[in-house]
């Protein structure tokens, strides 16, 4: 059923027209241009951000050919959606002031808690816990100078891997290690005496690779997720949906196949709202910018250079040639080049714990 | 004195990685299980502040492995620096197990080590990865090495390592990320030069540190730990060349920058750290490879492999399960 989907999908997307007009502020969506524009200004004010090429045999050809899409790897994930106070999502949705909150939570009425993976949250304790011991432990190995190499503190194992798994991995893995460990022993265990390998690096921190892609039915970016656990296993879907808001989990979020790799599959945020939301945020954006400008147009010149004319800075110093809009688009609203800052803003909302939004800085 | 204690390599596959190395097994190297160049990279250590506890966590010490790893110009990730490295598939998982690992990493730090001699901090990072791909269960074990050279008796520093904003000027700190920011280096000099600080290769150690006094050379290096106290791994080979290569100014104290700054904060806080090394280690005498570390520990805690299982992420008929 779902393979049929896709292939829907694909044909679907085959046949949808490139988007030719601007039409970012009447409806939210963007052409390929302004997706590129955008994505340049992201990736210059954030530099954690860089375009990818992809799979050659994957390239759309209504993007240039070394900016297929976005990535940024390794954004630390340090709890789960799940296990965020219902609160707390709230808040976080606060970008566009409450009006917005409301219409974009309501969208997904049915916030069942229950079929999510429940089993979680409490990582967060473990951190700390595991710090200390491994300090302690790594400082008691360095004066027992000797003594079996490292085995930290047993970690309460509430990893995710299956229990099924572990035991096959137990079984294969002991039969392994035996051999190497022995020869190598003496070597080893006289160095990791000496120098006892920094141990406060065990994290229980989930990292993700976060990839934007533009996608031409929806005329949206897209959002795809690639997630590691704390010892940087690649996460199963399941595990996924544990970062993801309990309104957008299995809703808004599925597993796709990845649109620049003939084989990779990654969880993505379908695009089907981003539209609309974007365009509200936008337009709320605008309008308490628009008021604020009303506000100072006595007291400071409207045609302010570096002026908060916008709640982000511009581009300052030797980067004019960042500002491609023109400073002609002076009549209040936001320009295209930022649509990948606000963007992120907003997915922030579906993925709350993720630290995918680098830009509060701003 | 505190002995040095070295933030380990760990290594973070990419699951691209594991495409790329289905396609290479099954269409280049078949039954092949000869060695084939590999190539990672590694970026400046991260952490993170936790919002809750205000705590900052310090993210992985990570080298990557990713879809373009096996191909000649590996596409690296801004701010990054590659290690070359080897791999090596097993056709069977009776095979992986009984592979001569000792052998294998001694192959590995002999090439290191013969690098070193030869004054190149090219292979400084070289690492080993085995695998067995069990493409059929989409599951692939793994285990990565990164040699290490031991120093006996082992390095220290005098006291702690402080941030590096307190041994250099704003200005200073601002000119070495203006130098690495356009081209990433993984080891490099920094000497000062009037107000200003220059930065050159490792190999020039002697012409470029020709009319510097000691006190005033520093050796630096791309950090993947993001510890305060504890430098990253590619330091140990550093040092390793440093007591080989440079053993006098090596024995003086060596000035350690671990450069942690690829990305300027917007709050003007530096990252990167600073200390002053010493040690009595010595290879002059005889000039042999020293003992080395660097198997990967498997998320026990145990020297063993790893398995990345990606049946979830590539099984069509478990997907089809999942998307419904």
């Amino acid at each position: 059923m779902h393979a049929i989907q896709q292939q829907y999908w694909a044909v679907r997307d085959y046949l949808s027209p490139v988007l030719k007009e601007s039409k970012f502020k009447e409806d939210g969506r963007i052409t390929p241009e302004e997706f590129v524009a955008a994505g340049d200004f992201l990736t210059y004010k954030f530099p954690v951000w860089s375009w990818e090429a992809g799979e050659a045999s994957r390239t759309r050809n209504f993007l240039p050919t070394d900016k297929q899409y976005l990535i940024t790897r390794g954004v630390p994930c340090l709890r789960r959606a799940t296990s965020l106070a219902y609160t707390d999502e709230e808040r976080l949705l606060s970008i566009g002031g409450g009006k917005d909150e409301d219409e974009w939570v309501e969208t997904h009425t049915g916030r069942s808690h229950a079929g999510g993976p429940e089993e979680v949250g409490e990582i967060d304790d473990i951190p700390d816990a595991d710090d200390q011991d491994d300090v302690t432990h790594g400082m008691g190995n360095l004066s027992l100078n000797g003594g079996k190499s490292a085995e930290p503190a047993d970690i309460p194992d509430i990893d995710d891997i299956p229990d099924m798994e572990e035991e096959d991995l137990e079984g294969e893995d002991d039969a392994a290690v035996a051999a190497p460990v022995k020869p190598a022993a003496s070597k080893v265990i006289d160095a990791s005496s000496e120098i006892e390998p920094a141990k406060g690096n065990l994290l229980q921190v989930r990292t993700y690779d976060v990839l934007i892609t533009y996608d031409k039915f929806y005329q949206t970016p897209r959002l795809w997720l690639l997630g590691y656990d704390e010892n940087r296993n690649p996460l199963t879907p399941a595990q996924i949906f544990q970062d993801v808001s309990a309104d957008h989990a299995f809703k808004t979020v599925t597993i796709e196949p990845f649109l620049h790799s003939s084989t990779l599959q990654a969880a993505s945020v379908h695009p089907c709202k981003h539209a609309s939301v974007m365009k509200k945020v936008i337009e709320r954006m605008n309008a308490g910018l628009q008021e604020e400008q009303a506000k100072k147009l006595g007291a400071s010149a409207p045609k302010d250079k570096s002026g908060k004319k916008w709640p982000f800075r511009k581009p300052s110093g030797p980067n004019a040639k960042d500002q491609p809009a023109g400073d002609d688009e002076d009549d209040g609203g936001m320009r295209v080049d930022f649509y990948l800052v606000v963007f992120l803003k907003f997915i922030a909302s579906i993925v709350p714990t993720i630290e995918i939004d680098s830009t509060t800085s701003f | 004195m505190t002995i040095v204690q070295f933030s380990p390599f760990t290594s973070l596959v990419e699951p691209g990685f594991w495409h790329s190395l289905t396609d290479l097994k099954i269409d280049v190297l078949k039954l092949a299980d000869h060695s084939v160049p590999v190539t990672a990279s590694y970026t400046a250590g991260r952490s993170i502040v936790d919002r809750e506890t205000g705590n900052e966590i310090a993210l992985g010490c990570n080298v990557t492995v990713g879809a373009d790893s096996f191909t000649d110009k590996p596409h690296i990730p801004t701010h990054s620096v590659l290690a070359p490295g080897t791999f090596k598939n097993y056709n069977t998982i009776e095979e992986f197990k009984a592979a001569d690992k000792t052998s294998l990493f001694n192959e590995l730090t002999d090439e290191i080590w013969e690098s070193i001699t030869k004054g190149s901090t090219e292979k400084l990072s070289k690492f080993l990865v085995i695998t067995f791909a069990d493409l059929k269960k989409y599951k692939y074990y793994y285990w990565f090495a990164f040699p290490a050279f031991v120093a006996k008796p082992a390095w220290e520093t005098d006291g702690e390592w402080r941030n590096a904003s307190e041994e250099f000027s704003k200005e200073n700190l601002t000119a070495i990320h203006m130098v690495l920011h356009s081209s990433p280096r993984a080891f490099f000099l920094v000497r000062p030069s009037g107000s200003t600080l220059e930065v050159g290769a490792v190999e020039d150690f002697d012409s470029f540190f020709d009319e510097v006094p000691a006190e005033k050379r520093t050796i630096a290096f791309l950090d993947p730990s993001a510890l305060p106290n504890n430098p990253g791994w590619p330091l140990r080979n550093l040092l390793a060349y440093l007591a080989h290569r440079h053993p006098s100014y090596a024995a003086s104290g060596i000035r350690v920058l671990a450069w942690r700054d690829t990305e300027l904060s917007s709050d003007g806080h530096w990252k990167s750290r600073f200390g002053v090394v010493t040690g009595s280690f010595s290879v002059q005498d005889t000039g042999a490879k020293p003992g080395t570390v660097g198997w990967e520990k498997n998320p026990q805690g145990k020297l063993g492999p790893r398995v990345a299982d990606l049946a979830p992420m590539m099984d069509p008929t478990r997907l089809a399960d999942q998307a419904v």
